[in-house]
C-alpha cells in the first residue's frame, strides 16, 4: 500500500510535476515515547534551496523533529510528505534516507574504514557505482571540506572537527536533495566549531538545501534564510534571521535569545 | 623420568603426530564451522522484527528454534552429545555407524556454533548505535549495514572469545575418545596400554597440548594486531594537487 503512494522514491523522476512545491513538508506532526509528548502538531515546510535553522533550549523537540524527517523516529501522528508523496508508514525508509542526508552530533564514522572509503562506501552500495568513480566523487567532495588529504586516515586518528568534515563529505557523495544536520558541533571544542560552520557555509552558499538544529546562534543569523524557534514540543515562532533575532513577537523567543545573549 | 619422556615420544612420535593432526583438524574446522553457524544465528536474530503479521509469525518460530538450539547444546556435555548423536545414526540406520571423523566435526561444529551464535549477538550489540544510524541514513538496507558496516567491527571485537573457543576446542577434542576418534588422548591410552608408562605418558601428552594451545593463543593475538594495522598514516600530497593524482596515491598507499 505504501508502494504505491510513493511513485516518486521509486522512479528517481524529480523534475515533473513538483515545481513550487516544498520538498519537505510535514503536516500535524506529534511523537510521544510513552506518556510524553515530545512533538505537538508540527507543521513545517522546506522548498529547496532553503537554509533553516532550528534553535531552541535543549529538551525542546529539535532533534527529534529532525529524526521524523528522514524516519529514525516513526511519528504518533501526522504525515511527513516528500515532494508531495506521504513517505510516513513507507516500508522502505532506505529509498527515503538516499534522498534525505544526514550528519550527526556524534559524527558516526565508520570506525572499519579510512576516510576515502567512508566516503564510497554510500555511493558503491546503493548506487552501485563503480571503485574509480566513487573515489573521484569522494575526493571531490572531501576536497570541499578541506579533508582530501586525509584520505588514509582511520577516524579514530581524526579530530572531531576533521571528523565532523568527513562526514559532511560523506553525506554530500550521496548527492542529497536534503542535508539534515543535528547538532553537528555540539560535541565539538570550541576551536574546532569554526571549521565545521565555515564549511557548512561554504554549502549554503552553494544552494544545497539544508535542516540544521543548532545553538550556535551566529551561524543561524548569517548564513539561513528561516529561522525555527522551538519550545516545549511546538513551534513557537518562526521567520527571517532578521525578524527572529531582532524583533521576535513572542515572549517565550525573546527569553531565550536574551539568555543565549547572556551566555555568549 | 625425562629418559621414559624421552623413550616414549622417539618410539611413538608417528602416532602422537596423527593425534595432534586430527586434533587440530577437528578443533579448526569446528571453530571455522561454528563461527560461520555463529554469525548466521546472531546476524538472524538482530533482524528488526517485519511489520507483516506472516513474516513475524515465522521470525518469532525462527527465533523459538535457535533458542533451543543454543540452550540444548549449550546446556548438555559435549561428550554426551558425541554419544547420543554418533549411536543415534547408528539406531537410525540399522546399526551402520557414521564415520568417526566425521562425526566428530559434526559433534564439535554444532557444539562450538551453540557458544558462537551468543559471542557473534554479544559483539553485534556492543556496536554503537550510531554505526548502524550513520549507514541506515545513506540509505543502506540492513543487510548492508550488516556486512560492510557492523560485521567486520563485531568480528574484531570478538576476536579474543573466537581463539577463547579455539583454545577450548583443542582441549575439548579429547571427549570424542568415547566415539573411538583418534585424537590425541585416544593416542595417548593406546600408548599406555602398551606400555604400562600411565604417568611419563600423560605428562608427555599435556606438554604437547599446552604448546598447542599457547602457540594458537599467540598466533591469534598477532592476527589481532594485523587486523588493528597501524597507528599511523600518510597525509598526502599538497594543498593543490588535482584530483585524480590524489586518487592515485590513495589506490597506491
Amino acid at each position: 500500500m505504501a508502494e504505491k503512494t510513493t511513485p516518486y522514491l521509486q522512479n528517481d523522476d524529480s523534475t515533473a510535476a513538483d515545481v513550487g512545491q516544498p520538498i519537505v513538508k510535514i503536516e500535524h506532526l506529534g511523537k510521544s515515547f510513552g506518556d510524553h509528548a515530545v512533538l505537538k502538531d508540527i507543521d513545517f515546510a522546506v522548498n529547496k534551496g532553503d537554509v533553516t535553522c532550528v534553535i531552541g533550549p535543549s529538551g525542546s523537540g529539535k532533534s527529534t523533529l529532525l529524526r521524523c524527517i528522514n524516519l529514525f523516529e516513526k511519528p504518533t501522528v501526522g504525515r511527513i510528505l516528500f515532494h508531495g508523496e506521504d513517505v510516513t508508514a513507507t516500508r522502505k525508509p532506505y529509498l527515503l534516507r538516499q534522498k534525505v542526508g544526514m550528519v550527526f552530533q556524534s559524527f558516526n564514522l565508520f570506525n572499519n574504514l579510512n576516510v576515502l572509503h567512508n566516503c564510497t562506501l554510500g555511493p558503491r552500495k546503493v548506487f552501485k557505482m563503480s571503485k574509480a568513480d566513487a573515489e573521484q566523487l569522494a575526493l571531490r567532495h572531501l576536497k570541499t571540506v578541506g579533508m582530501d588529504a586525509y584520505v588514509n586516515a582511520k577516524p579514530r586518528q581524526l579530530s572531531g572537527g576533521q571528523k565532523q568534515r568527513v562526514a559532511i563529505a560523506r553525506a554530500l557523495c550521496m548527492d542529497p536533495e536534503v542535508l539534515l544536520f543535528d547538532e553537528p558541533t555540539s560535541a565539538l571544542d570550541p576551536e574546532m566549531v569554526g571549521e565545521v560552520l565555515s564549511a557548512m557555509k561554504t554549502l549554503a552558499e552553494g544552494g544545497l538545501t539544508m535542516i540544521v538544529v543548532t545553538h550556535e546562534m551566529s551561524f543561524a543569523r548569517d548564513v539561513a534564510n528561516h529561522v525555527v524557534f522551538m519550545d516545549g514540543g511546538v513551534i513557537v515562532e518562526e521567520g527571517a534571521p532578521a525578524q527572529i533575532f531582532d524583533d521576535p513577537r513572542e515572549e517565550r523567543t525573546k527569553a531565550f535569545l536574551s539568555r543565549n545573549k547572556a551566555v555568549n | 623420568m625425562l629418559l621414559k619422556i624421552w623413550e616414549i615420544l622417539s618410539k611413538y612420535y608417528v602416532d602422537i603426530l596423527i593425534g595432534v593432526g586430527y586434533t587440530m583438524l577437528v578443533a579448526l574446522i569446528g571453530t571455522v564451522v561454528g563461527l560461520v553457524i555463529g554469525i548466521l544465528i546472531g546476524v538472524y536474530r538482530t533482524i528488526p522484527d517485519p511489520r507483516n503479521k506472516t513474516a513475524l509469525v515465522f521470525k518469532k518460530i525462527g527465533d523459538w528454534l535457535l533458542t533451543a538450539y543454543v540452550e540444548i547444546f549449550r546446556g548438555t556435555p559435549m561428550m554426551v552429545q558425541a554419544m547420543v548423536i554418533f549411536w543415534g545414526f547408528a539406531e537410525l540406520n540399522d546399526g551402520m555407524t557414521l564415520d568417526v571423523t566425521v562425526s566428530g566435526l559434526i559433534i564439535v561444529s554444532i557444539n562450538t556454533g551453540a557458544y558462537m551464535a551468543e559471542i557473534v549477538r554479544g559483539g553485534i550489540i556492543s556496536i554503537d548505535k550510531g554505526q548502524f544510524e550513520g549507514a541506515h541514513a545513506l540509505g543502506l538496507t540492513h543487510t548492508q549495514t550488516m556486512f560492510n558496516v557492523v560485521l567486520p567491527q563485531a568480528l574484531r571485537n570478538i576476536l579474543p572469545s573466537v581463539s577463547n573457543e579455539f583454545v577450548i576446542n583443542i582441549k575439548d577434542t579429547s571427549v570424542l575418545n568415547v566415539i573411538g576418534f583418534t585424537e590425541l588422548f585416544f593416542v595417548a591410552k593406546d600408548i599406555v596400554t602398551q606400555t604400562y608408562e600411565t604417568f611419563p605418558t600423560y605428562l608427555l601428552v599435556a606438554i604437547v597440548y599446552f604448546i598447542l594451545t599457547f602457540g594458537i593463543s599467540m598466533l591469534l593475538r598477532f592476527i589481532e594486531r594485523k587486523m588493528d594495522g597501524s597507528k599511523n598514516y600518510k597525509v598526502l600530497g599538497s594543498q593543490n594537487m588535482d584530483a585524480e593524482s590524489f586518487a592515485r596515491e590513495a589506490r597506491n598507499g
